[in-house]
């Protein structure tokens, strides 16, 4: 315990240092200032509301309710797209920068098991991520919780499948890191991973375009083998905005499948390396 | 500046099945490199078997790329070795718990720029299971003891000298008050009067029964502090041997074992000195007639001759000499 707390701190020390940390923290407070700014919801009469964007107020009220819920799960949406891509490029590199030679022989020396030392960092990138994750939606739930009264605990759900789509990521960073230790790389294959992911997840559609079997299994194939960010995305949209009767798990198991597989991997190989 | 240890070396577990008086055995040690693209291989260390005794301060010694750097990296399996084997007071070095008793010092050394010194030896003592109160009580004994003021203790290290490094990098090594201290070029970058008091610890650390494995291209400072040496080349040992007995001086140092007593008595005579240790016996000879001489009358009683070892008079001409050969 007492070593994955100083890994863990170490990670904490050198995002703060690195000006990762605090980068993020500021990125976060201007997007929290920037809803602020642009959005105003105004309760009329109790049971109606005018939301206005950029000082433009639409053409009919709604029901209140019903808006602040679909406002929520739009700005969910946003808030877990951003906050992921965000969070995957300010800490790349905190799994590589560990392995560069000169440091990494000193941590090897102790009595730690190179399992116990990637796991200890990767726990210390994901605690950093999620508490600016935790900031960044705690602010702007605060911010409409006050503007509208309507407080949506559901909105809360973002923090989890952000955070869980980002450790999914983050696997591919470490094993992305442990094999190259390239940081650019890393970010270049996880951002690809997230482009990637709307347009594997039409699967509907793929299947009407391709004429062969073939083609349409691959096209199955990439999109069960990858990780669903575009479907806990809509997940999160559709938790946040109460639409949902059920939740569909295949999107969160076959993505946290995906990690452990990748997480294996890292370990695998960099217990093999030397350095 | 303090100049001495407060903290005593700390007991190595030791399974019972092992001859505790060796604090490093490596048994065939031996790294082949291969490109995994072109094919290449390369054999950095090839078949080094060395024993060195708990308590003693052992030089590793060699030219560039003779694999010394490969072989302290297999000791601490951050390189995995081709084959072959290595133990830390008998445990399996590939055992993270065998580096418990572990201080290290690597040569080209990159400590995170964002610690603080306090910082790295809190971090670097907690990997090495440190709880918080040992750590508040250790850092500023060391601090004093390599030589850097407390002032420097809340300063970030990428404001530190290389001299300040290496102390600083000392003091990291000694946080767990281990019972073997493997050091890269200690020195390195250090002022004279800094060598010297780098020096003065280990030879207080020696006496409080701390073993001291010193890989330095330094061949005075080893020679002043190594009881025991080992030259690699070409990632092979080239000799190893007693520092006394390699600069004893220029002639042949005859060792052999079981040699009846009036024997020993007779190419004592012959020889400028020598030494019986238990069933073992050493001699030193001037001239190579003498040592002729004496290998004759060995094999004419059936004695085993262990080793015949040319002598010179300084570690230096010893290693150039081993090297050249």
């Amino acid at each position: 315990m007492r070593v994955t707390l100083a890994l863990v701190i170490d990670t904490f020390r050198e995002a703060l240092a690195r000006w990762i940390f605090i980068g993020m923290f500021a990125l976060s407070t201007l997007m929290i200032l920037f809803f602020l700014f642009i959005m105003r919801i105004d309760i009329v009469e109790g049971g109606t509301a005018a939301i206005s964007l950029f000082g433009q107020t639409g053409p009919r009220t709604q029901d209140v309710a019903r808006l602040v819920n679909n406002v929520y799960g739009g700005i969910a949406t946003f808030l877990y797209t951003w906050g992921m891509a965000g969070a995957v490029f300010a800490s790349a590199g905190l799994i590589p920068r560990v392995l560069e030679p000169g440091r990494i022989e000193l941590i090897l020396s102790k009595p730690v098991s190179r399992a116990h030392i990637l796991l200890g960092r990767f726990l210390g990138n994901v605690l950093v991520v999620t508490g600016n994750i935790c900031y960044l939606i705690l602010g702007v739930w605060i911010i409409f919780g006050n503007k509208t009264g309507i407080w949506a605990p559901r909105f809360l759900a973002a923090i989890a499948t952000t955070v869980f789509t980002f450790s999914v990521l983050l696997t591919v960073v470490v094993i992305l890191g442990v094999l190259v230790e390239s940081t650019a790389l890393s970010t270049m294959v996880t951002m690809a991973l997230m482009i990637i992911s709307p347009i594997l997840a039409q699967t509907a559609l793929a299947e009407r375009l391709l004429s062969s079997e073939t083609s349409r299994n691959i096209w199955r194939g990439l999109y069960y083998m990858f990780p669903k960010v575009y479907d806990i995305g809509n997940l999160t949209l559709n938790t946040v905005r109460g639409a949902g009767a059920s939740i569909e798990w295949m999107p969160l198991w076959s993505s946290a499948l995906f990690g452990v597989v990748m997480l294996t991997g890292a370990l695998a190989i960099f217990s093999r390396r030397n350095f | 500046m303090g100049n001495t240890v407060s903290a005593t070396a700390s007991q190595a577990e030791a399974p019972a099945t092992f001859a505790p008086e060796f604090a490093i055995e490596s048994e065939g040690l031996t790294k082949v490199f291969r490109s995994r693209w072109t094919g290449v291989s390369v054999r950095a260390v090839d078949g080094v078997s060395i024993a060195v005794r708990r308590g003693t301060t052992f030089g590793l010694l060699g030219p560039n790329g003779a694999g010394k750097t490969t072989f302290v990296k297999m000791l601490l399996s951050a390189v995995h070795p081709t084959a072959g084997r290595a133990r830390f007071f008998g445990r399996d070095t590939f055992d993270p718990p065998s580096r418990r008793p572990i201080g290290y010092l690597p040569e080209n050394h990159r400590f995170p720029t964002y610690f603080t010194g306090t910082g790295m030896l809190e971090f670097y003592g907690a990997l090495s299971g440190m709880d918080s109160a040992s750590l508040s009580k250790r850092i500023p004994e060391l601090m004093e003891l390599v030589g850097l003021e407390q002032r420097w203790a809340r300063v970030r290290v990428g404001k530190y000298s290389k001299g300040m490094l290496q102390r600083l990098g000392l003091a990291q090594a000694l946080m767990h008050s281990p019972a073997l201290l493997i050091l890269d070029e200690p020195t390195d970058g250090v002022d004279p009067v800094g060598r010297l008091h780098i020096r003065g610890i280990l030879k207080n650390l020696e006496q409080q029964g701390v073993t001291i494995f010193l890989n330095s291209h330094q061949l005075m400072e080893v020679e002043a502090t190594c009881d025991e040496v080992a030259i690699l080349h070409k990632g092979r040992v080239a000799l190893t041997g007693r520092v006394k007995d390699l600069t004893a001086g220029k002639g042949y140092r005859v060792t052999a074992v079981d040699v009846p007593e009036p024997l020993v008595t007779e190419l004592g005579a012959s020889a400028s000195a020598y030494s019986v240790h238990e069933n073992e016996a050493e001699f030193q000879f001037a001239a190579r007639e003498a040592m002729n001489d004496a290998l004759d009358k060995l094999r004419a009683t059936h004695c085993q001759v262990e080793s015949v070892i040319p002598t010179t008079s300084t570690l230096e001409e010893v290693f150039v000499k081993a090297v050249q050969q």
